[in-house]
Parts: structure tokens; C-alpha cells; sequence
């Protein structure tokens, strides 16, 4: 399994594009087609991850085309890094797996109007106190709420942790969709969920998520750069989460619910990690109700370790967080399932935008976006590996274009985890962080290993392509120097 | 007898015995063997009791696997011995282990779900054969 090459059609359509044409495999009601270029192909066959392109062309009522983003790499039922609209009014589908088991991961970058010379003498004591005060790593507890207050959290997303006072009014206007989709619904999320998630909100997680000071190392638009309020060497934190054991579960029990509802519908899937049901149907109802509520949980969780944040700088520096000017520049998630309106053949239309592993990214002018944004477009925060490089690009009219307004979300894996940790076998990844300029705490020196910078795909070559192919332009390359992971 | 294999993103999990309550008491070691490292540093202190039923082995192997997990992400409670015995698809199963206690144990993921992706329950030459892969 797995390691099998994908033998089946790619046929290249323009320079950032590879198609897999509907008559692959029968079944497949449109093309799959992969954003990628010739360097990337390279890798793109060595697994099955265009075979799972193909798969989700399956899907009833999908629209245009199954898309892939560059960092495509191989997942279970969808692949990581695509992307797939579904029209309910052509018995269109939602699929959990489509979203992924941690909805609503995302990332969130804060300026501050600190400088790297101001932080560099301190920055060991800042990553200790952050790996201190952040909870990181498997069985943390966050803060914790009561049931009552985990049902309000559900259905209000981040406008309710700030409420409490964890957050400004400023840090709403900047996170995709406020940090609320409406219509969710705590009563459709299981009493396992809420068992998982409620010690969680607030905690970091593991795997690839992670905390890390940054500083902008080139800035490659200077006015986007500016409308953004990002310059070189400002300092800024970075972070990676999402809805934790909530959302896990949320995912899961959708899954069981949908054990028997493709024989229920009379849809034929090549994958059982596919299983969906129509959109209008109990099933899909339920739980798009409950996907919502796990993306509020995961926005709150994001917020909460951005207070975490602020807070252990207010102690390091002695400073208010108001006084660093700790500003969000915003947060966007990248495994979520949207209903959005978009141009499809010559029609508007209103669509379930699921990305798995891909990042929404509206172009200028797009009613959705802060009034300090609108000039400019969406940002895309683009995480990439510990040692080299994440990046921060904004939004294009190409992705509406070609991409139901959607770009990449990372580098991608290029190891396994467990290729990672014999690849390291011998060395000690966090001295060779450090030699590099860049102070690395985590719970496990496993943990360092599997998430190690070779374990991934070099982030600059998907941005390029994502770039060139005009679904988003690059505005700053960050560059990690204090790193917390699980 | 358990080990891991390879999958981009996550892990893998094949498990190899001789019969089905083999089969399903080593697959509840490998997965807290990918959780925490060295099982040996986890005591029986605390017995557990489950029982399930599913709709085929395949399904049983991914419930009995969830269920474990569950218990771990809700009361960090870390499993290393298990006896289970499978009949018409459904198990009665018997499992000790302790608290997660970070001064004696090593935590290695945090394992977000059981996928069905690739699920296999089968019968191999020399007794039973099961692939799971877990999403890190």
C-alpha cells in the first residue's frame, strides 16, 4: 500500500497544472487536476495520492474539477491538500474526510512591534516560558470549562472567549469569519466530544502543530507588507492548532453515522474514508451542525494560546501586550468545509467548499475581508518547516478562477514519520536548530525527529507554484527562531 | 506481534497472531506503543472492562481501537495488557494499565483517531493479519 507509485494518467495542461482526465477511472464524474510544477511532479508519483484525487472525483454533485494544491501528499479517503466543491442543488455531498479529523486546523500570525535585536538576548528565557506556560504535548490540559460554558464556546466561537476577556474586539475582525460560523449546533456534538475537548481549549497539541517566534526575514511586496503591518526583522509569533480531541471526535462520530449511508443513497465509493451523504439529507445536516461547532471550539483554542502568548511576553519584556502592540494579523483555517458563493460555468452558484489541507485565500475586494485588508486581499499564512522558512502571501482573483478561492496550506511531508526518525538516527535535531539560529523545545526528541525541516518539502517551491499559478502572491517569507512543539 | 509501517503523514499499524484474541489484545499494545514509549514503564495498576459488538471484524478491530482511545484522551489512562476474546464479531475484553504519569513515562503522539483508510482484517498463512493506520 502506500509506497506504490501512482501509475495512472497526468497530462499537463499549462505550466502549474497536471490533469487527470475523467476517463481514468469510471465513476470519476469530473477531472482532477493538481497544481504543481516539474520539480514537485518529481515526488508526486511516489505515492497514492493522485490516485486519491481521482477517488474524490467521485463524489455526487462535485463541481468543475477535484483539486489539488502543490503540497499534496497522501492522506486517508481525501489527500492532504485538496480541494472539492459540492452543489446541494445537483445532490451534491458533504464528507467528513473531506474536512479531516482536526477541524478547523489553522494558523494565526501576530505582529509585535518588537525587532529581532530586541528579543535576540532574551529569546532562550522567552521559548523556556512559553514551552512553560503554553500547554504542549499529548494529555495537557488548557483551561477548563464547564459543560454549560463548553456549549456556549460551541455555538459562539471566539466572540465568546473574548467576551470573557481572553482577546479584543480587533482580534475578531481579524480571523476568518469573525472566529464563528453560524449554525452550529452543541446539541449535535457527542458527550464524547465534549469529554475530549473540554480540558483542550487552549492547548497546543502535537504531531505538526506548533508555537514559534518569528521574524520577517524579506519582505517581497512592500505595500502589501505595509497594509499588513509586517517589515524585516520585525518579530512576530506564529501558531499552529485546531479543535483538538473535539474535533476528532466530531469527525469519527460523523464517520459511524455514515457507515451505511453511501448503500442508504446509493453512492458508490472507491475508498470507505469517503463516506458522505447528501448534503440536504438528516446525516449531512447533523453534521455540518456539529463540524461547525468543533471549528468555533478550534477558533477559541487558537485564541486562547494567543492570550498565552501575549501574556508570557508581557512577562519576559515587561511590557503590556497593548504596549508591544501584540496585533493579530489573522487567522485562517485550513480543514474546513464552507458553503460559498462562487462562478461556476457562468453561473453563480452557492457551493460546500471543502479543504482539506488548503487554505481559503480571497482575492481584493472580496466582501469578506477587514476593511484594512481590502486593497490588498485575504492573508494566507502558510507554515513551513522548523528550520527554513513559513510564509505569509495574500489572496488572488486566480484562485477564484481556478480554485473555488483556494491556495495551499504548508510544505507538505516529504518523509514518513518514521523515514524522518531513522533519517535522524544518530543526530540531535534541536543542537542543529540551535546551531542555525533557532531555540527548539518539545516534549519529545521523537517528536523533534518525525518534525525535523528534511521531513518536509522545501515550503519556497510550493509557494512558487501557488504564486506563478496566481492563486495567491507572496508578501513576506518569516523565518523561525524560537520553535515549542508537542 | 505488532510493528509500524510507513504512511506520509501518519502511522501505520500491522499486527500479526496466531488467532483473532491474539490478534486483538496485540493490536491494543500497538497503539499505545505508538501513544507512549516503552509499554514496559506502564504498571497494571487499574483494570478496565469493555464490551463491543460490530458489524464485521473490520469495524470491531476500528471500535475496540476507539474505544482505547477514548479512555486515554478522557482520563489518560495508559493501557499495556490486555486480554480479549472475540466471538461473532464482537469482544469482551479485559484491560490493565495506570494513570499517565509524565516522571516515569515518555508520551510519543497524540494519536487524533483510529481511519478506516485501508483497514484489513484478514486471515494470513500462519494465522491473522490486521493494518490500521492511526492519524498523528
Amino acid at each position: 500500500m502506500g509506497k506504490e507509485t501512482y501509475s495512472g494518467p497526468l497530462e499537463q495542461i499549462s505550466e502549474c497544472c497536471w490533469r487527470i482526465p475523467k476517463s481514468y477511472k469510471q465513476g470519476m464524474r469530473v477531472d482532477g487536476i493538481i497544481f504543481t510544477d516539474e520539480r514537485l511532479m518529481q515526488q508526486l508519483r511516489k505515492d497514492q495520492a493522485p490516485e486519491q484525487v481521482a477517488n474524490v472525483a467521485f463524489l455526487p454533485g462535485i463541481q468543475y474539477a477535484s483539486l489539488a494544491m502543490p503540497d499534496i501528499h497522501w492522506g486517508y479517503g481525501f489527500c492532504i491538500g485538496g480541494v472539492c466543491a459540492t452543489d446541494p442543488d445537483e445532490g451534491g455531498v458533504i464528507s467528513p474526510g473531506g474536512v479531516g479529523y482536526d477541524i478547523n486546523c489553522g494558523v494565526r500570525l501576530m505582529r509585535t512591534n518588537l525587532f529581532y535585536p530586541d528579543v535576540k538576548p532574551y529569546l532562550r528565557q522567552l521559548v523556556e516560558e512559553l514551552f512553560r506556560r503554553v500547554p504542549t504535548g499529548v494529555g495537557q490540559s488548557g483551561k477548563s470549562f464547564s459543560e454549560k460554558e463548553l456549549r456556549h464556546l460551541l455555538a459562539e466561537g471566539s466572540p465568546y472567549v473574548v467576551g470573557r476577556g481572553l482577546g479584543t474586539a480587533r482580534d475578531l475582525e481579524f480571523t476568518e469569519a469573525g472566529g464563528k460560523l453560524e449554525g452550529a449546533e452543541p446539541a449535535e456534538v457527542s458527550d464524547r466530544a465534549l469529554s475530549r475537548g473540554a480540558g483542550q481549549c487552549g492547548t497546543l497539541g502535537s504531531g505538526n502543530h506548533f508555537l514559534e517566534v518569528q521574524i520577517v526575514d524579506h519582505v517581497f511586496d512592500e505595500d502589501a507588507g505595509q497594509a499588513l503591518g509586517l517589515e524585516k526583522d520585525q518579530v512576530c509569533v506564529m501558531i499552529h492548532s485546531g479543535s483538538r480531541g473535539l474535533g476528532y471526535q466530531v469527525c469519527d462520530d460523523a464517520l459511524a453515522m455514515l457507515r451505511k449511508s453511501p448503500e442508504k443513497y446509493g453512492i458508490s465509493l472507491p475508498d470507505r474514508q469517503l463516506a458522505c451523504a447528501p448534503i440536504d439529507s438528516l446525516e449531512g445536516k447533523r453534521y455540518i451542525a456539529s463540524m461547525r461547532a468543533a471549528a468555533n471550539f478550534a477558533w477559541c483554542n487558537r485564541q486562547l494560546l494567543m492570550q498565552q502568548a501575549r501574556e508570557v511576553f508581557a512577562t519576559i519584556f515587561g511590557r503590556s501586550p497593548e504596549d508591544m502592540q501584540m496585533d493579530l494579523v489573522y487567522d485562517v483555517c485550513h480543514n474546513i468545509a464552507k458553503f460559498e458563493e462562487h462562478q461556476i460555468g457562468g453561473r453563480r452558484k452557492k457551493v460546500w467548499v471543502h479543504r482539506k489541507g488548503a487554505t481559503r485565500a480571497f482575492p481584493p475586494n472580496h466582501p469578506e475581508m477587514p476593511a484594512a485588508y481590502r486593497n490588498v486581499g485575504q492573508p494566507v499564512i502558510i507554515p513551513g518547516d522548523m528550520g527554513r522558512a513559513s510564509w505569509v502571501l495574500v489572496g488572488r482573483q486566480g484562485s477564484m478562477d481556478q480554485t473555488f478561492g483556494t491556495t495551499c496550506h504548508g510544505a507538505g511531508r516529504a518523509m514518513s514519520r518514521t523515514a524522518a526518525v531513522k533519517e535522524a538516527s544518530g543526530r540531535r535535531i534541536d543542537k542543529e536548530l540551535e546551531a542555525k539560529g533557532v531555540i527548539a523545545r518539545a516534549k519529545s526528541l521523537r517528536g523533534l525527529a518525525e518534525e525535523q525541516p528534511k521531513a518536509y518539502k522545501n515550503v519556497d517551491e510550493v509557494v512558487e507554484v501557488v504564486h506563478k499559478a496566481g492563486l495567491s502572491h507572496k508578501v513576506a517569507r518569516m523565518r523561525p527562531i524560537g520553535v515549542i512543539k508537542g | 506481534m505488532y510493528e509500524t509501517f510507513e504512511h506520509t503523514a501518519d502511522l501505520g499499524l500491522r499486527i500479526r497472531a496466531a488467532d483473532l484474541n491474539a490478534l486483538f489484545a496485540e493490536a491494543g499494545k500497538a497503539l499505545f506503543s505508538a501513544i507512549v514509549d516503552d509499554l514496559s514503564t506502564v504498571e497494571p495498576r487499574e483494570r478496565i472492562d469493555v464490551r463491543l459488538a460490530s458489524d464485521d471484524l473490520e469495524y470491531l478491530l476500528f471500535d475496540w481501537l476507539k474505544e482505547l482511545l477514548y479512555l486515554f484522551d478522557t482520563e489518560h489512562l495508559l493501557l499495556g495488557r490486555f486480554e480479549v476474546t472475540v466471538a461473532d464479531c464482537s469482544l469482551e475484553a479485559v484491560a490493565w494499565g495506570e494513570p499517565m504519569d509524565l516522571t516515569r513515562h515518555t508520551m510519543l503522539h497524540e494519536v487524533k483517531a483510529i481511519t478506516y483508510h485501508a483497514l484489513k482484517v484478514q486471515k494470513a498463512a500462519d494465522g491473522w493479519l490486521a493494518e490500521v493506520i492511526v492519524d498523528i
